[in-house]
């Protein structure tokens, strides 16, 4: 299938979840990942500690870790449909990050999203496909927020890798 | 609609969504890195057209009571926490997105950043567990609260409640202005199009061209 074999036009892509996203809108809400990161997180950390977990009170009060939060199954969903699209399209193989300095940005970026995430309520999905949209208030903080990060973290990346 | 259709519907987007990114290889981090230190834009105008729509759609549903906005108080912490993520996408070289994608595509740096996104909330959890900041859910006004650093809550459907105007036409000028920064890049695109073809029409400078890209 032509599909699987010429690399789709992003603005084709992009048009096509922007209109998914209007309908998700109206089912449950619009697109998001960290949400349903965050309550991945209480749940694993719940696999591992039991009800040690409870002497947390983030995990009382802000995400209280159940299966039955519909954000999970988005990116769930989203590593499904990338590991089938990769299969068919014979774009599927394992790699690994080949030198120490990628490795070492790779952990210090995960942590900082991560943390990011949580101290804004909001990620960067949200940001673009969801509150801004929706023209909150949140969305205008995030987007300058986000635009001023990707800024010092160009100029990082500049010196790290030598760009 | 019932936990597991909610949870249902949010799958299939979800595959759907996977489907169409590990296909384009669209990424919100090289949508904002490419247009900062390249100047190229590929990511940039399919963020912009697909926020266009979104804006329109939601705005359009919101004037009618319909759909299902995001609804809690934001503050500083809202813009420190993506000024901190900002950072952190560009180093990690992905974001929410495209670590769940690459890593359906068998890239263990990507399932690397996810486990690290992982274990940096489980820290801000132990975090928010002392200082209990920034506020919970459920204690929100939706009110400036100026002690917490909050702002409070607005979104096109106070504007329309306050106003008097529908929220419609809010989102058409929010649509208005994205596309004149859309129609900002095609414009230096073309330019930079017409530099090259230029400098091409001389041999010695088309090559020079040439190695410039």
């Amino acid at each position: 299938m032509e599909f699987f074999k010429k690399t789709l036009d992003p603005v084709i892509a992009l048009i096509a979840i922007a209109v998914l996203d209007v309908f998700l809108f109206m089912v449950v809400g619009a697109w998001t990942v960290g949400g349903g990161e965050t309550m991945m997180t209480g749940l694993i950390a719940k696999a591992f500690m039991g009800d040690a977990l409870n002497r947390l009170p983030f995990w009382q009060l802000v995400f209280v870790p159940t299966f039955g939060y519909w954000k999970i199954y988005i990116s769930l969903g989203m590593l499904f449909g990338a590991f089938v699209g990769a299969l068919l399209s014979k774009e599927f193989y394992l790699r690994f990050p080949r030198r120490l300095s990628e490795w070492v940005m790779t952990t210090i970026g995960g942590l900082l999203m991560g943390v990011g995430i949580r101290l804004a309520f909001v990620c960067n999905v949200s940001t673009f496909f969801g509150l801004t949209p929706e023209m909150n208030l949140g969305g205008y903080l995030a987007v300058s927020g986000i635009l001023a990060g990707a800024w010092i973290g160009s100029l990082i990346y500049k010196k790290v890798l030598g760009v | 609609m019932s936990v597991v259709g909610q949870c249902l519907a949010a799958f299939i987007f979800g595959s759907v969504v996977g489907l169409l990114v590990q296909r384009s290889r669209f990424c919100n981090t090289a949508a904002l890195r490419d247009a900062i230190l390249f100047k190229t834009y590929r990511n940039t105008k399919a963020l912009l057209v697909a926020m266009m729509i979104l804006t329109v759609g939601f705005t359009l549903f919101i004037t009618v009571g319909q759909g299902h906005p995001m609804h809690f108080d934001v503050g500083l912490n809202t813009f420190a926490g993506l000024f901190i993520f900002g950072i952190g996408m560009v180093l990690a070289g992905a974001c929410t997105v495209s670590t769940w994608v690459k890593t359906g595509e068998g890239n263990f740096g990507a399932f690397w950043a996810l486990l690290f996104t992982f274990i940096g909330m489980f820290l801000f959890s132990l975090v928010w567990s002392a200082n209990y900041w920034p506020p919970a859910p459920t204690s929100m006004s939706g009110q400036p609260n100026l002690e917490a650093l909050q702002f409070g809550f607005a979104n096109a459907a106070t504007l329309q409640a306050k106003l008097g105007i529908p929220a419609i036409v809010f989102g058409v000028i929010q649509a208005g202005v994205l596309f004149v920064i859309y129609r900002a890049i095609l414009r230096k695109e073309a330019m930079r199009a017409g530099r090259v073809s230029e400098a091409t029409d001389s041999p010695a400078l088309g090559a020079q061209a040439e190695a410039a890209e």
